[in-house]
């Protein structure tokens, strides 16, 4: 049985548990008082506080309820916020009083352009109504797969969709003028299969500037999720077994190195994009995290160093399962990690990242994608995610533009700030029917596809027999079938059509001559360097054929090597990564 | 008898890894009776090209979605033009991210249609269909590549139709004048036969067979003939040997996908001529043949019926064919002159290598097992069946065989 199999008999047992407790509760007399004790106890630490029209609030909503049973069902089912199994919530405070500054900004805003002077730009716009320093980027193409900018044949893609990052100077250019080392700033890069030589490249820029005592400060996530790649995203440039003995060695080192980072982001988003049912994205997911700490603990690190230091993704649609995904996914995660790999408190803990569907955003109408994102969002802000990206209404079209950008992002402050919807209480649904019923029910599902990937032999060997990607496909397809035959209503598209011509819309693109200056740029840094990198690059060479720790290596390489250079080398060692249809 | 099935070659350019648009494009396209060579995504223009001369396509259909979409048609289709082949027209989508305006200027750099977001599936289906639909015919013009593939097409349309004088097209195409032969090789491309279950991993080892071939034969060429199956109801297929075929992506690899279209045997009908083609050009040292996986009686080189197709017949096993009994069953055992144990990694693969080693006994061939793991970079396994085949097939030293039939075949 793999562990998956485990898991979903450890959540089957922890259900039944539940169960057995709640019938206790109401025949043992001494089990029932000490619940009405607690309970009670918790009823009379809840603060109060008050809206701006004059109604007296609890900053924490409970159940109604004296009843030893229901009191049960709520504290083990669901459990308090910040409280296993986390159903409710993560942590207890949340986005109360963010109009008031409180707490962590839960907006992360995703952007990359062009150069990396570019997105800098961007970063600085987005960021000045931002009390904390929240950079978020996004990759070009070249990046994503580890091509240099002067490859032949990417020059058109220099840029284009996220931000063109090829040697160590870029990466300076990128973050210049940002203290990093601030206490509130968190730098995420949406980067995977290259994921250990950018990040080397952002600790080198990161270095120059703040001096090697920075990294116990640097806080950030790197999305390094390798196996979503296979299963969804198609960005590999090496075997499977290569890029997790790459992501190993990134991990190993980030965890007593980084304290404050996130090595690995286990990311469901682009499983959904790619097609996936919400259930599917939740169970792939979940899987693929487990996955990644049976393989740390095979290499010996402790799962209670490197449970933290997890962090997940997922994308939240317009699908009722939205309602509850990131609880359901919270409360599995809790409860695998403690029962099967014997997680203390803070490795049980599933901190989670959401972003609005871009699947679900169309380009006729486009402004209705507005709406979409609202909505989505605060589906996502129900689920009490730990932060969220907005998606921008013009992404049918083009790399957000400056005003979609904005008001994607005014979205979140509208929603957070000036609605009273999150501002005074927490918990606001917690335990009520409709959530529960779902719950259960999109629960039960993602145990069923943990027990279908059990039988095939875990996350890697289903991946082997391509069953993620053929499932993902099936859901993609059946989703466009049913927005052709409009059973799946989308306005605009197959409902309420006003036949309106697709709109002019600004598009942010890199100009040609900017892709020539980045392509300079690389030129000259190859060769200043031109003496040192073969040095390096027979350094990395040699490590990545020996058993030694390659990310040690990429820190030095990065200094004369570029991103291309680096990706050639262990290429040539390694192997390509051979595609599945 | 219905006109031949439409052809077309579908792929993601480079850098864009968005392939959920152009599966479901995929899936529609066979549905409606069409054949897709699908390519993959993350690929470079000269890889599209490539592969387009080589299947001969009716036209070359791409899904961007990550920008820079004006750049990479416009070299796809001026590339095609340079190649000798303007006449495949190349068409695309990238749901809101080309622009109309975009559009136009692609059409203006001679991309023939972009189909914008929210067209229904049905109206790109019917449109492809008339825009494209038109019969292979024999043309002197084409050269190299491309005069091989159109030989391959027609031989298809032939053996499809119930009247070959009309069909179109003479058995031996102008390919063989058109380019010259290599003198070294002229007569003595090898052919192998590939054959077992599906799931046993046949792709993976013959495209590591190539990327053994070209680093040992450096001049040398290689013919790579994919044979899968036609959906029996509507005719279509998608022919997806070439996303997992990373080596073949070479100007030194002639490789072309077969629909079997109807035929039971594992090969397209038109499999014994595509062979005759390919072997007559004198341009290929060694060939490969891919059956589809097919079950424990077939002869799809026809082993057993006198008139051999191929010089030699390999049957790859993976480890989990279901004992010894089922070993006994597998007629081609009997027959091929190389048979080899992929997956060797797997934990059964021990077991199997003993029972299947007794099995080959009992034919008293002298014929020995070969162990290979083809999913593995570089391994061992695959290094020696790669000699015995140099060896065997004679691969010619003028072109850098002797370093691989030198190659130490050690156990």
């Amino acid at each position: 049985m793999s562990s998956l199999g485990r898991i979903a008999d450890a959540v089957a047992a922890y259900n039944q548990f539940v169960t057995a407790e709640i019938a206790r509760a109401r025949t043992d007399a001494k089990f029932a008082a000490e619940l009405r004790a607690r309970w009670a106890k918790i009823r009379k630490s809840v603060e109060w506080t008050q809206s701006p029209t004059g109604t007296k609030l609890p900053r924490l909503a409970l159940p109604d309820t004296a009843e030893p049973g229901a009191i049960a069902d709520f504290l083990l089912g669901q459990g308090l916020p910040g409280e296993f199994p986390y159903a409710t919530a993560a942590y207890r405070e949340m986005y109360l009083d963010r109009d008031q500054g409180a707490g962590e900004e839960p907006m992360r805003l995703f952007a990359g352009l062009g150069l990396a002077e570019d997105t800098n730009a961007r970063f600085k716009y987005l960021s000045r109504n931002q009390k904390s320093l929240r950079l978020s980027t996004a990759f070009d193409g070249p990046t994503l797969y580890g091509l240099d900018s002067d490859h032949e044949g990417v020059l058109g893609k220099v840029g284009e969709g996220g931000v063109a990052i090829d040697t160590v100077e870029d990466m300076l250019r990128l973050f210049a003028d940002f203290d990093l080392t601030r206490p509130d700033a968190s730098v995420s890069m949406t980067m995977n299969a290259p994921a250990p030589v950018i990040l080397a490249m952002f600790l080198a820029a990161t270095k120059r500037r703040f001096g090697p005592g920075c990294l116990q400060q640097l806080r950030g996530t790197i999305q390094a999720d390798i196996l979503k790649e296979v299963q969804a995203q198609n960005e590999v440039i090496f075997p499977v077994d290569a890029s997790l003995r790459f992501l190993g060695d990134m991990i190993e080192w980030c965890v007593p190195n980084l304290p404050k980072w996130y090595p690995v982001s286990v990311s469901g988003y682009h499983i959904a994009e790619a097609g996936a049912t919400p259930v599917q994205q939740a169970a792939f997911t979940l899987a693929n995290g487990f996955t990644y700490v049976e393989l740390l603990r095979q290499r010996g690190v402790d799962v209670n160093r490197f449970g933290p230091r997890l962090s997940f993704f997922l994308d939240c649609g317009l699908d009722v399962e939205y309602l509850v995904l990131g609880r359901v996914c919270r409360r599995l995660w809790s409860i695998g990690m403690r029962d099967v790999f014997g997680a203390d408190a803070k490795a049980q803990l599933l901190k989670l990242h959401t972003q609005t569907s871009g699947r679900s955003l169309i380009a006729a109408e486009f402004q209705n994608n507005l709406t979409r994102t609202a909505v989505e969002l605060m589906l996502a802000y129900l689920n009490y995610t730990n932060s969220c990206h907005s998606n921008s209404a013009d992404e049918p079209f083009t790399t957000p533009t400056e005003k979609y950008a904005l008001l994607a992002s005014h979205a979140q402050s509208i929603l957070l700030e000036e609605s009273g919807l999150f501002k005074h209480m927490m918990n606001l649904f917690g335990g009520a029917p409709g959530l529960l019923a779902l719950e259960r029910q999109v629960e039960q599902g993602i145990l069923d596809v943990f027990r279908e990937m059990d039988t095939l032999g875990g996350v890697i060997p289903a991946m082997e027999q391509r069953y993620q990607r053929s499932k993902i496909q099936e859901a993609g397809h059946a989703y466009e079938q049913q927005i052709y035959s409009g059973r799946r209503p989308v306005i605009g598209l197959n409902r309420y059509v006003t036949d309106e011509p697709l709109p002019h819309v600004p598009l942010a693109r890199t100009a040609p001559r900017k892709q020539r200056l980045q392509v300079e740029r690389l030129k000259a840094f190859k060769k200043k360097h031109a003496k040192k990198a073969p040095t390096a690059l027979q350094r990395l060479e040699n490590v990545t054929r020996s058993s030694g720790n390659v990310f040690g290596e990429l820190l030095d390489a990065v200094e004369v090597c570029s991103l291309g250079q680096i990706t050639a080398c262990l290429t040539g060692v390694v192997g390509k990564f051979r595609p599945m249809v | 008898m219905a006109a031949p099935p439409l052809r077309l070659l579908t792929a993601v350019p480079l850098c864009d890894g968005h392939d959920s648009a152009i599966s479901t494009i995929n899936l529609e396209l066979a549905r409606h009776g069409i054949e897709v060579v699908y390519l993959g995504y993350h690929q470079s223009v000269a890889a599209i090209v490539r592969a387009a001369i080589q299947e001969d396509v009716n036209a070359v259909g791409l899904s961007s979605y990550n920008g820079g979409h004006i750049v990479f048609f416009k070299e796809v289709v001026g590339q095609l033009k340079a190649a000798g082949s303007g006449d495949i027209p190349v068409f695309g989508g990238g749901g809101g991210t080309i622009t109309p305006a975009d559009a136009r200027v692609m059409q203006r750099n001679g991309v023939d249609r972009i189909f914008f977001a929210g067209t229904p599936l049905d109206r790109i289906m019917a449109e492809i269909k008339t825009r494209y639909a038109r019969p292979a015919k024999p043309d002197r013009k084409f050269k190299g590549d491309r005069a091989l593939a159109r030989a391959i097409t027609l031989a298809e349309c032939r053996v499809g139709s119930p009247n070959p004088a009309t069909a179109g097209g003479t058995l031996r195409p102008d390919a063989k004048k058109s380019r010259p032969k290599a003198a070294t090789t002229a007569g003595k491309t090898f052919v192998i036969g590939v054959a077992g279950p599906g799931g046993a991993g046949k792709s993976t080892l013959i495209d590591e067979l190539t990327s053994r071939f070209l680093q040992k034969i450096p001049r040398g060429r290689i013919g790579l003939l994919a044979n899968d199956p036609s959906h029996p109801g509507t005719g279509g297929a998608i022919l997806g040997d070439r996303v997992s075929a990373i080596y073949a992506q070479d100007d030194r690899v002639f490789f072309r996908s077969l629909a079997t279209r109807g035929s039971l045997t594992g090969l397209s009908a038109a499999a014994p001529a595509a062979i005759e083609i390919l072997r007559s050009s004198g341009e290929f040292d060694l060939i490969f043949v891919e059956s589809v996986g097919v079950g424990q009686e077939s002869d799809p080189f026809g082993v057993f019926h006198g008139r051999k197709l191929v010089d030699a017949v390999l049957y790859v096993l993976p480890p989990h064919y279901g004992g010894r009994i089922q070993l006994q069953k597998i007629a081609l055992l009997n027959g091929a002159d190389l048979v080899v144990l992929n997956k060797c990694d797997d934990p059964r693969a021990h077991a199997a290598k003993a029972e299947i080693q007794t099995r080959l006994d009992q034919n008293q061939r002298g014929q020995h097992l070969h162990a290979t793991t083809a999913a593995k970079h570089s391994d061992l396994g695959v290094d020696r069946l790669f000699a015995v085949i140099a060896k065997l097939g004679g691969l010619d030293p003028a072109r850098g065989g002797e370093k691989a039939c030198q190659m130490e075949v050690s156990p």
